[in-house]
């Protein structure tokens, strides 16, 4: 337990936490049908990539340029959503379905 | 201290579990905001205070909520698919796995290569809040990409807008 504690806090313990949830994200990313299920596997591994820059800047670094680096994947990532949920929108006044592999209008 | 943030390391990996594994996409996006909480948590940790809270803001605040908002608009509850998950799963999962292994191994290099922080160099970092020094560095050395972000958001918002427009 306190050694678990210890890893936690550690450099490592992000990292851990970083690369669970990168490859939660690419699963989900490879898994889901829906268009939505989609943009929430991005929206996990846009975070894994902050908890890195953040840890590294604590932990190496000291300086805070991970943060701002962090700072600017949070506002690409909401603009990145915000014109995702737009498409599906769109996308489902014209299909009446949101799932992926319905998405083949280009592909001729 | 330490305790609090091992529960929010514990509740972020549990909930992306959740999040990556739920064939119910509403479920799967209830749980991805105590993903960003947990997160937030972890920002909060690693003495990044004014991330944790633009995380619990601009995710928790707005994210979810949009795509909350999307499911809605555009799956009426009862008529979710539960079945939304592919059937072949074990290839997806073997390659994410893999993925997962290849980054932290890779990352571990990279720890191993860079000198590390004394304990109280880490105590000061933490300490210290960040919220002038962020603004310093946005104005600063960070003008260029800051400018430019906002020129990207304001085209993802009308853009966005656009594309969501009535017939």
């Amino acid at each position: 337990m306190n050694h678990l504690m210890q890893f936690s806090s550690s450099l490592q313990g992000y990292l851990a936490v970083g690369a669970i949830l990168f490859s939660l994200g690419v699963f989900c990313v490879l898994t889901r049908k829906n268009a939505i299920g989609i943009l929430l596997g991005i929206e996990l591994i846009l975070n894994a990539a902050g908890i890195n820059f953040v840890a590294f800047s604590k932990f190496r670094t000291g300086l805070i340029d991970g943060q701002i680096v962090a700072l600017f994947i949070m506002l690409i990532a909401a603009a990145e959503a915000a014109v995702a949920l737009a498409v599906i929108l769109r996308f489902y006044r014209l299909k009446q379905t949101i799932d992926a592999d319905e998405a083949s209008i280009m592909r001729n | 201290m330490n305790k609090v943030l091992l529960l929010a390391e514990i509740l972020t990996v549990a909930s992306a579990l959740i999040v990556g594994f739920h064939p119910n996409i509403l479920y799967a996006s209830v749980f991805l905001l105590f993903t960003f909480c947990g997160v937030a948590v972890m920002f909060l940790f690693a003495g990044a205070d004014f991330l944790a809270g633009a995380q619990v803001i601009i995710y928790v605040g707005g994210v979810t909520i949009l795509i909350l908002f999307a499911i809605m608009l555009t799956q009426w509850l009862y008529k979710i698919k539960l079945a939304d998950i592919r059937n072949k799963m074990v290839v997806p999962a073997l390659l994410s796995a893999a993925v997962g292994v290849f980054l932290y191994r890779a990352l571990h290099q990279m720890v191993a290569a860079l000198p590390p922080q004394t304990p109280e160099a880490l105590e000061k970092f933490t300490a210290t809040p960040k919220t002038a020094a962020i603004g310093q560095a946005l104005l600063g050395g960070y003008l260029f990409p800051f400018e430019a972000i906002t020129i990207l958001l304001l085209g993802a918002m009308v853009g966005a807008v656009w594309l969501a427009r009535p017939e």
